[in-house]
């Protein structure tokens, strides 16, 4: 596989999992009594994000890796819709429209 | 606005607030762009390997990577400054400041390419987290 398409894939895969790490640290304001184990497991993931970010540094220029992590709000807004059933004002598509388009435009781009 | 409003909004404890907010926000977004710089030189130096222990084990003979997480740690604390004096949603959006810093430090102190292409998806990128903080002022606005 092309080293910058890897590192695209990367860099994305981090915004996936900071969206699971920040559902974790919400779960874990919503859930009291199982609270700790929320927390580590957002922690845990942030750990694993990090080591993923590094990976794709590795491999593109931090101009388009840093605004590929900016996915991680369409992934949190689809996670919050999906397991949070909170809705997702207009005003809010809108800029997830935007985010996929130029990231879209970066990933393809090169 | 009230009278008692007007008095407050001019008492040296709020405006030292207000400078403590815009200078904490100002702090974020350069330890923001500083930790990416230093994140990026750090990652080139380190094995291409996702396994945990071969990159401990480089990170322990490597002090970029320790001067990374030292500007996090620095990060977080400043951050939690910021959120005792500020709302979230009023001092998240502030920091997408640091997309068009990133950018520009990266083209500037890395000699990264900015073509048209990439300048148009960053600016996409940049629009959409915008429109997402406006999203969330409004919220905030709104009880």
């Amino acid at each position: 596989m092309n080293s910058i398409w890897l590192g695209t894939l990367l860099a994305i895969a981090c915004a996936g999992v900071e969206g699971v790490a920040q559902m974790a640290l919400k779960q874990s304001s919503r859930r009291p009594r199982r609270r700790s184990r929320w927390i580590a497991l957002g922690v845990a993931l942030f750990a694993v994000e990090a080591v993923l970010y590094t990976a794709a540094l590795q491999r593109l220029d931090v101009s388009v890796a840093y605004a590929l992590g900016a996915l991680s709000y369409v992934s949190v807004a689809l996670l919050s819709a999906m397991v949070l059933r909170e809705s997702v004002s207009v005003l809010r598509r809108l800029g997830i429209v935007c985010i996929v388009a130029g990231c879209s435009l970066l990933a393809l781009h090169g | 606005m009230s009278r008692a409003g007007r008095k407050s909004d001019k008492s040296p404890a709020v405006a030292a607030s207000r400078h403590g907010v815009a200078l904490g926000l100002a702090l974020a977004i350069v330890l923001d762009t500083a930790g990416q710089m230093l994140w990026k030189r750090a990652a080139v130096g380190l094995p291409e390997s996702l396994s945990p222990a071969v990159l401990l084990g480089a990170v322990l003979h490597d002090p970029l990577p320790l001067a990374v997480l030292g500007v996090f740690a620095l990060q977080l604390v400043n951050w939690l400054l910021v959120l005792e004096r500020a709302e979230l949603s009023y001092a998240q959006p502030i920091t997408s400041l640091s997309y068009v810093t990133v950018v520009a430090m990266s083209v500037w102190l890395l000699g990264e390419r900015l073509d048209p292409v990439r300048l148009i998806g960053v600016t996409l990128v940049l629009l959409g987290v915008g429109l997402i903080g406006v999203d969330a002022i409004r919220r905030a606005r709104t009880p």
